[in-house]
């Protein structure tokens, strides 16, 4: 028996309340929030999905969970695109959000034991990306190599700078990092993401590929990877649609047959091959 | 929380959209207790230079307006376009099809050198000055306003729709103009207005002005199908087109 | 389950009775030379002889705009529900087919409580289609007739009505039926002439294969330029959604009352067809073009809802979209016709 409707089923719009417990910006349009839910349960998200946040009167938006389901409490990045993300840059500890879900498919954490893993991210695909990379670190000995691929498009936008100085210190990882615009400041490499797919040195044709970047990235990075003869089925790709409801009714996500609220956002590269509209 | 400093001002209009604030009623003592009306002509002889929110109704039809207009603007946190003379120019902007002697001669006869008569080809607001907000309409939509107000209020960037008319004309059951062989410009026009006017029986008259990107070449091949001639969708479009956004 | 008849003034009296009881009644009513459903106030305002009403039932299975939650601006949200019992009468079997679709795909997958809630209490009263309207098709998609869906099923024949109760819902509502009689064998028989004539007569647009075919059809015809060549010519007015009985797409928005504290969560109709429906925040559109909106559409209906649906195909041939589009573009005959002509284009 549900306490909101009545009868035994639960009202899958009602958000649950989440609190803020510790914020800050990432840079100029990132902001980065720790939130809990205020009913003490974990959310029990894998890898992979998103939740929608709202600020009542204000709307709801998909954002995709960018911690670890192993640490406590969840971590999203919201960019700064509009009222509601505004209005949750403003947002300060102790204050609210409303949560639904976690929904949607997710990476691949059981399949992936003992491969080796590629992390393709271009801008703010760090984010969903970091979820995976992290669970993977905090079960490192299950895994294989791990190559975390990130590519920015200038020096002032980089994500999670400190977290990537820990990556790149550490002995059981490859981080390499490009920016597509060279910086007074920035030694490292230049030129888009698809430039350091040549540089990986784990055997791309047996390892996972796991892609996360803005619209335009997607038919770059995936053409290069094929070319470096990565199969198709090894590819994992977390897409962005409108995702409005979450829950597979309203129509505004999907790609051709598929919703990605419901089937995405995470998906198998080859089960995309007869859905053009993907990519 | 200070409320919001809002004055209203006006330019070449008839200040109908004014009137459809004023009768929203009820909910004008709620708009009232929201925010502090420094200045409205049309409601109250106070007047003030200090405000956060212009509401502009009218368009621009002289040299002396540009410069009150930016005036308005440089003092205004927001600018608010009101009505199709302020959005697009309005039915105003029909003098911009003739020359301006010919349209001053024939409208002030032989006092048309007049200095105080002196006017110009119409713009609309935002051919002057940036403008934040439009509320859309001839006259506007007092709930549509209301609305906007609303979200304004609470930070939030108002629900102004992106498609035709079509779309609330279809939800209130109107049979299509185009059945009765008459050129609505439903298809085309932004929606918003609730399709107050083919649900009293007229076509569109298009005072909302032209969605981001109307199909004119559909419009153009369309008027065929229906035995009529392009000439019979133009001159239904001069009213508030003229000079304004897609040409057929 | 029996079968009842009902002479015309008898019927008369059972709706008047129905509403007498304070029952809310949704029926079909003459809105100038068309037809809507629309509160029943009186048993002589039913038109139960209308060719097709100008919106679907839909609008009152999933309402035009539909609260899900009350809130407190930046606050907490509860539940609200806009489930009122009604009874629809005068349902055609096509827009039958097409609630009985939209409650499979509101209850697969993650169950939707408001939809659900509300259909529950809605008692369907169909009725076989007395008159074709100029744009019908629905014996091509062999929805011309329903013999499952409903708790009551009326058919006219001539000087009576007989009355099918299927449910216990349409039982119940039989108890306001006074002076019924069973019908007799010879009743059945003109009913079953009826129907039998419907299931052909209702095709003014013909479709050149059975409708199971469709989604096989749509495997090969995603590259054809009729795409193209039709969307040339489309408004992205939304029309053929808004009058299409089978879409269900919806946006979701947040309405603030004027005290800028409180506020409600609502639904509203949206559409596929419509400019920004696959736009995010930042402004990037995935289905920008025209032609890409346009077969989307046609895709949904022969195929994407089917896949969800065991097969069912989700155009019901009602032909609102063929009256409703200005451009004469959203029949979607013409355009599956074409395809199975030219199946080898694509």
């Amino acid at each position: 028996m549900c306490e909101c409707c009545g009868n035994g089923q639960k009202d899958i719009y009602l958000p649950q309340m989440a609190t803020i417990t510790k914020h800050r910006m990432l840079n100029g349009t990132e902001f980065y929030m720790h939130l809990e839910l205020d009913s003490g349960k974990e959310l029990g998200h894998t890898p992979g999905q998103f939740v929608e946040v709202s600020i009542a009167g204000l709307g709801e938006a998909p954002i995709s969970i960018s911690s670890s389901p192993t640490q406590k409490g969840f971590e999203l990045v919201v960019r700064n695109v509009g009222s509601l993300t505004k209005a949750i840059h403003k947002l300060t500890a102790g204050q609210k959000v409303g949560i639904r879900g976690p929904f949607g498919s997710v990476y691949p954490v059981e399949l992936a034991k003992g491969r080796d893993l590629v992390f393709i991210c271009g801008g703010i695909g760090l984010v969903p990306q970091r979820s995976f990379i992290r669970y993977v670190l905090d079960n490192r000995k299950d895994y294989g190599k791990v190559t975390v691929l990130v590519g920015t498009k200038c020096y002032d936008m980089r994500l999670f700078r400190e977290e990537l100085a820990m990556w790149q210190e550490r002995k059981d990882m490859t981080l390499m990092e490009t920016v597509d615009e060279s910086h007074d400041c920035w030694d490292g490499n230049v030129g888009v993401v698809t430039t350091l797919i040549p540089k990986i040195e784990s055997d791309l044709p047996k390892s996972l590929v796991l892609v996360c970047g803005p619209p335009v990235m997607y038919k770059f990075v995936l053409m290069a990877l094929s070319e470096a003869e990565a199969p198709a089925k090894n590819i994992y790709v977390n897409l962005e649609r409108r995702m409005k409801c979450g829950v597979g009714k309203c129509g505004h996500c999907q790609i051709n047959n598929l919703y990605v609220c419901q089937d995405g956002p995470v998906f198998r590269w080859s089960d995309l091959t007869a859905v053009p509209e993907a990519i | 929380m200070t409320k919001p400093r809002v004055a209203i001002f006006d330019f070449a209009c008839c200040e109908g959209c004014q009137l459809q604030i004023v009768n929203l009623e009820e909910e004008i003592l709620d708009l009232i207790g929201t925010v502090d009306v420094v200045e409205w002509r049309e409601a109250m002889s106070e007047q003030s230079h200090d405000y956060d929110i212009a509401i502009i109704e009218g368009s621009i039809t002289r040299l002396e307006d540009e410069k009150r207009i930016e005036i308005i603007r440089s003092r205004a946190k927001i600018l608010i376009a009101l009505g199709a003379c302020a959005t697009i120019g309005g039915v105003n902007k029909l003098k911009n099809n003739f020359s301006i002697t010919d349209v001053k001669s024939c409208v002030y006869g032989k006092h048309a050198d007049m200095p105080h008569l002196d006017t110009y080809y119409t713009k609309a607001i935002d051919e002057i000055v940036p403008v934040d907000f439009k509320v859309h309409g001839c006259p506007i939509n007092g709930r549509e306003f209301a609305a906007i107000v609303r979200a304004l209020l609470l930070g939030k960037k108002p629900f102004v729709p992106d498609y035709p008319v079509c779309v609330e004309c279809k939800a209130l059951e109107n049979v299509c103009r185009w059945e009765y062989n008459e050129p609505c410009l439903g298809p085309i026009i932004r929606a918003g207005c609730e399709a107050k006017c083919p649900s009293a029986g007229y076509r569109c008259f298009g005072c909302r002005g032209y969605v981001d990107h109307p199909n004119v070449d559909a419009a153009r091949e369309v008027i065929d199908k229906y035995g009529l001639s392009l000439d019979d969708l133009r001159t239904r479009m001069v009213l508030f087109g003229s000079k304004q956004g897609p040409t057929l | 389950m029996s079968v009842s008849k009902l002479n015309k003034q008898q019927f008369g009296q059972f709706v008047d009775a129905i509403l007498a009881a304070g029952r809310k009644v949704v029926g079909v009513v003459a809105k100038n030379d068309r037809f809507v459903f629309n509160t029943l106030k009186s048993a002589k305002d039913l038109r139960l002889d209308y060719d097709v009403t100008i919106l679907s039932p839909r609008k009152y299975v999933l309402p035009q705009v539909e609260p899900l939650l009350t809130f407190e601006v930046g606050g907490d949200a509860k539940s609200v529900k806009q489930n009122e019992p009604m009874i629809l009468l005068g349902i055609h079997p096509y827009d039958l087919i097409a609630i009985n679709q939209m409650d499979e795909l509101f209850s697969e997958g993650e169950y939707d409580t408001h939809y659900m809630d509300r259909r529950k209490n809605i008692t369907l009263v169909a009725c076989d289609v007395a008159k074709a309207s100029k744009n019908v098709f629905a014996s091509s998609m062999e929805t011309a007739v329903a013999d499952k869906g409903y708790d009551i099923l009326i058919t006219d024949i001539g000087d009576a009505y007989l009355l099918d109760a299927a449910t216990e819902k349409g039982q119940a509502l039989m108890a306001y039926a006074k002076g019924a009689a069973a019908a007799t064998a010879e009743d059945l028989k003109k009913r079953n002439a009826i129907q039998e004539a419907n299931k052909t007569g209702l095709n003014k647009h013909k479709l050149n294969c059975k409708p199971s075919y469709l989604p096989k059809l749509m495997e090969t015809a995603y590259n054809h330029p009729v795409w193209e060549e039709k969307a040339r010519l489309c408004y992205s007015c939304g029309s053929c959604n808004q009058v299409c009985p089978t879409c269900y797409c919806f946006d979701v928005q947040d309405r603030v009352n004027w005290d800028l504290k409180t506020g409600t969560r609502v639904r509203c109709w949206d559409g596929c067809l419509l400019e920004n429906f696959a736009t995010v925040a930042g402004n990037h559109n995935f289905r920008k073009d025209r032609s890409a909106r346009f077969r989307h559409r046609l895709y949904r209906k022969a195929k994407y809802v089917p896949e969800k649906i065991g097969g069912q195909i989700a155009c019901v041939g009602c032909g609102r979209c063929v009256t409703a589009c200005t451009a004469d573009i959203a029949n979607p005959v013409t355009v599956y016709n074409r395809l199975m002509e030219e199946r080898t284009i694509g």
